[in-house]
Parts: C-alpha cells; structure tokens; sequence
C-alpha cells in the first residue's frame, strides 16, 4: 500500500486509534450474537435481526456524515470535500442492506418501519451532536471505528455468514461493499489523520470520539438481542 | 536489585527429523499419510524439528530428563556452581507425571538441594511466567540467582495411535493442526543479582503480560472433546472413554487463531503508550510468532503509524529447531546470544503470544558488559 508518510502526531494519533479499534474488536467478543455469528451458530432469524438492527443507523449514516461536511468552515474546505465524497459514496448503502434482509426470507416494509434500537438512538444521537459542532475534526475518529468495523464485515462476518447459509442469490451484498475501495478509504483516513492531527488537542478530541464511538456501536450490538 | 541473565542452555533430543520424516517418527495415522501435512507446514515454513519419541514411538528422553540437560548445559556455561543455585522456576505445558509439579521432578534429576520452587503451568507462555516469578524473586532479594528452564514434549500426543483411539474413526483438521506444528525440546536461562564476570549479560528491564481469557474462547487445548461444552476428560467414568471421545487429543481451534496477531498488537502498542518501549530504539526483537502473520494488514498500519520494527531486527530459529512451545523462547535466546556478536547497550525484545486462551507476555532486555 503506497500509504502517505504521517507526521510525528499522526503517528501517535494512528497508534491510538489503533489501540482503541483493538480495544473495540477484542469487546465484541462478549456481545452474544456476535459470538454466535463468529462461532457457527448464527440462526436465520439472528442474521435478520442483525440486518434489521443496523439498517436503523445505516440509514442515519449518511445523515451524520453530510451534516459533518456542512460544519467544516473554509479553513477546513479541503476536510469538507473529502467528507463530502465520502457521504455521497455512502448515503445510499442502507439499500444493499434492504436488498439483503429480503434476500435472507424477511419482509421489506418490517425493516422499513423497525425503530432505532437503544444502543443505535445513543450512537446516532451522539454523532448529529458532534456534527453539529463547527469544525468537528474529532468524528475522523467516528469514521476509523466504522470504517474497521466495515473492513470486520467484509472480510470475516460476510465469509462465516456464508458458510452457515446458502441461498439462491447473495445475502451479505451490504457485508462484502466494504471490500471495494477498502485500500482508498484507508488511503484517505490517513491522510485525513494527516490533515487534522495537527496539535495534541485535536489528537486528544479524535482518539475520545473513537472511544465514545466505539462504546456506542458496542451497545447497538448488545441491544440486537433486547429488542 | 537488578537481574541479569549470565547464561543460557539448550537441549534438543536426537536427530534433525526433516519435513518427509515426521511421519516415519510420529506413526501414520491408519497406515495412511496425512493430507493436510504439506498444507500446514507450507504455511508455518518449519523445516527441521526433534522428537523425545523415536520411530517405534516409544520415549527415548522424559521430559524432566530434557529439562535437566538443558540446565545443566546452561549452568556449564555460567561461573556459578550448582549447589550454589537458590531458585529453581520450571515451566512446562504437561509434565511426565500429572502430579507431583514438573519443577520437583527436574530438581531430582538435576540434583540441586533446598531450592525454592516454582512451577508455572499454562501453554507458550509459561515460560515466561516462571522467567517473571525468577525475575522477581531475584529482584526483591529472596534469592541471588534463579534457575529457570522451560521443557516441552508434546510428541507423544501426535503418535498415530492416540488418533486410532477415536470411536468416530475420523481426525478432524482442529486435532490434527498441531501435530505438524509443535515438537520437543528444552531451554534454560541462570538468572543472577550481578553481571557475568566476563562477556555479556543481558539485563532484564521488564517482563510484563496481558490475557484475554475473559474475553475470547478456548483456542488451544486438551482435555475437551470436539462439540462437547461442559464435560472435560476426568468427567467421564474412565479415562479410557475419554480417549476414545477425543477429549485428550491437543486440539486447536484455528477459527479463533487470527486473535493472537490482534491481542499481540494490541500489547505492544499498551506498552508503546505507556513508555516502557520506543519502537525504533529496538535493536532485536525475538518473538515467538510464525512470519505469515507479518504479512497481515494490521502490520502495514503499524507501519504507516511508525511502530513498526524493520525485518531485519527480528530473529527466530523456529524454522530449523522447530516449535518446542514454552521451551521455543529460551532456545531462540540462547542460539541468538551465541550466533551475535552483541555489544553493551543494544536491545533485545521478545514477545511470546499464547493461543490456550489468549495470553501474550513481552520482555525487554538490555546487553551489559
């Protein structure tokens, strides 16, 4: 990967991002459906009620994203572009997943009026509040622990979901999206973490962002099985 | 106090058993060669490997025995006497006897009297538990030297005729992964309150460890037989239906093993943050770790946010002495220690990840004298 050399602080930036996605990814082994998912015994219903679960805030997505875009000022109007390709990128992945849920057996207008489950009101909730703030560089932090969770789907939960299921057309489109472009959105976290970690205040803003962000996802996970 | 480590020792039992001869030692399983042999050890890159087993299967060297000879190859090396030893610290993942502890078997053979002693238990790592217990005791003053030795003799798990004992007739891939893996062996290291009287020693700065055993599932085991939950081998009514359950075959679950390469990292970049290592002042870094993992994707992050170490500071010679689990750390030290021309003040990093159930233990040393 030709990846832009970072600057001394967004060396330590990405080193702390590191550790939180770690943190993160080591913690969703004590969420139960995920444990199912990664161990063999997933059920159907459990692959649609995870679909279910997460098209709720897949679909506030984009909504956080283009806000964010929105609040850079000009100082920041290089942040603002590559923000704003990416929620243009991204603003209609809730669709794939829609496409996914019928695929796997279930009833489009169930997922289509299903309610945020608790953890995703918190998350979603917390991420329209730092958009919302003006030049909100610390949600890069936001987009790191979404991102590798996007990576997580595409390279492990799509694969284990396809060993346990078969059927006629594919079920994880929204799972294997990831994949593509995966290199380029690292590409452009990096040199979005270039850009912005720039004073040890920011560094210290984006790495407590990741960890609310990652808590919060934590959460919308957990409430899978609760709703 | 600090504590240094003044000599080093090794045993390796019988010949080099190259890759087109593992099956002429450990047996063919139903008189049939193994299809996921060459698969296995394409991916590890294990060229040469001993076994305590010769071609009949039968035990040619106990493991106690190779733990002796390994301390007393260390011991050979040092200028310390052996009746001078005050701490014996033994680590092995199954010792010859389930009880009494492996350390008072090895004190027997090794004759030393009155020491005090220690036996950690546990798979990779328990070497390095019984090095930190050593480590401390030396270092609070409780003992002036500690010897610690770290023996593995897992072949006798991989004879054909365990597998032949299955009632299903059938070897999964999880029972047999490490049949091709791992292989016998013992490592010793004197540790004492001063330096060595000429050459090199290294001082210990730290050991330090981090498990995940409340978090992630069993990955490497014996004792519980395939699908089975709850029921663990001495829950069976003898030890006879537990063989045949599978419930005493090494197993590992392969699933789970991306884990150690995310805990691993994890560690080091805990200690980075914390201060106790700066990356780029490493001078060699030993880790107790197979090289396909390096080509991971988690590596070029570590990369592009400068914590990583550059190839040619890593050494190993897991792919000629083979996989001796706990022993394999001692073993690249001492080999590392005698193959370098180390000079005072440069670094050395070791790192041994632990599947069992996910433990990873790092150590920093630094050459004095």
């Amino acid at each position: 990967m030709d990846n832009k050399v970072l600057s001394q602080l967004g060396q330590s930036c990405l080193q702390s991002l590191l550790t939180v996605w770690l943190d993160f990814d080591l913690s969703l082994n004590k969420v139960s459906i995920i444990q199912r998912l990664e161990q063999g015994r997933l059920s159907l219903e459990d692959y649609q009620e995870l679909l279910l679960n997460l098209r709720q805030q897949v679909i506030e997505g984009s909504r956080w994203i283009s806000r964010c875009a929105s609040s850079f000022d000009r100082h920041y109007s290089d942040v603002r572009s590559t923000v704003i390709s990416h929620a243009t990128e991204e603003h209609r992945d809730y669709l794939l997943l829609e496409a996914d849920y019928v695929a796997a057996g279930g009833q489009l207008e169930q997922i289509q009026s299903a309610p945020k489950n608790i953890g995703t009101e918190a998350l979603h909730g917390f991420l329209m509040y730092r958009a919302s703030q003006p030049n909100p560089i610390d949600l890069i932090g936001a987009m790191w622990i979404i991102e590798g969770l996007g990576n997580k789907m595409a390279v492990k939960w799509s694969k284990q979901i396809n060993d346990q299921f078969t059927f006629k057309q594919s079920v994880t489109t929204f799972m294997d999206y990831h994949a593509e472009n995966d290199e380029n959105h690292m590409k452009e976290l990096y040199q979005l973490i270039d850009r912005v970690a720039d004073s040890q205040q920011n560094v210290e803003d984006i790495i407590r962002t990741a960890k609310v962000v990652a808590k919060l996802y934590k959460m919308q996970l957990d409430e899978v099985d609760n709703d | 106090m600090d504590v240094y480590i003044n000599s080093t020792g090794h045993y390796l039992p019988g010949k080099a058993i190259n890759n087109d001869e593992i099956e002429n030692v450990l047996g063919l399983i139903y008189g049939k060669k193994s299809r996921l042999k060459n698969k296995i050890l394409k991916s590890n890159g294990i060229l040469h490997r001993h076994y305590a087993i010769n071609d009949k299967q039968q035990t040619e060297i106990s493991n106690s025995q190779m733990a002796a000879k390994a301390g007393i190859n260390c011991i050979e090396n040092s200028y310390l006497s052996p009746s001078k030893i005050q701490m014996l610290s033994c680590a092995t993942s199954q010792g010859d006897m389930v009880l009494p502890g492996f350390g008072s078997m090895v004190q027997a053979e090794l004759d030393i009297s009155a020491v005090e002693l220690h036996t950690s238990h546990g798979i990779c790592s328990s070497s390095m538990m019984a090095l930190k217990t050593a480590f401390n005791n030396v270092r609070c003053q409780d003992s002036e030297n500690a010897l610690v030795i770290a023996s593995e003799l897992t072949s006798r798990l991989f004879k054909n005729s365990r597998y032949e004992q299955l009632d299903s007739n059938e070897v999964d891939f999880n029972a047999e992964f490490l049949r091709w893996m791992l292989s016998d062996g013992a490592g010793a290291l004197l540790l004492e309150n001063k330096p060595r009287a000429t050459g090199k020693s290294l001082k210990i700065d730290w050991i330090k460890s981090f498990s995940h055993a409340n978090t992630l599932p069993v990955c490497m085991s014996v004792g519980q037989a395939k699908s089975e939950c709850n029921k663990t081998w001495q829950d069976y009514s003898s030890y006879a239906e537990a063989e045949k359950a599978g419930a005493l075959l090494l197993r590992q679950d392969v699933r789970l093993l991306d884990n150690i390469v995310s805990i691993g990292v994890q560690g080091f970049l805990k200690l980075i943050a914390q201060e106790h290592v700066t990356p780029n002042k490493i001078d060699h870094v030993l880790c107790h770790f197979s090289s396909k993992y390096f080509k991971s994707k988690i590596f070029d992050m570590l990369e592009t946010a400068g914590a990583a170490i550059s190839e040619e500071k890593w050494y190993t010679n897991l792919y000629q002495r083979g996989n001796t689990g706990c022993a394999s750390i001692f073993i690249m030290l001492d080999e590392f220690i005698n193959t370098h021309n180390l000079k005072a003040g440069e670094t050395i990093f070791c790192m041994v990840p632990e599947s069992g159930r996910f433990n990873c233990a790092y150590m920093h040393l630094t050459v004095v004298g």
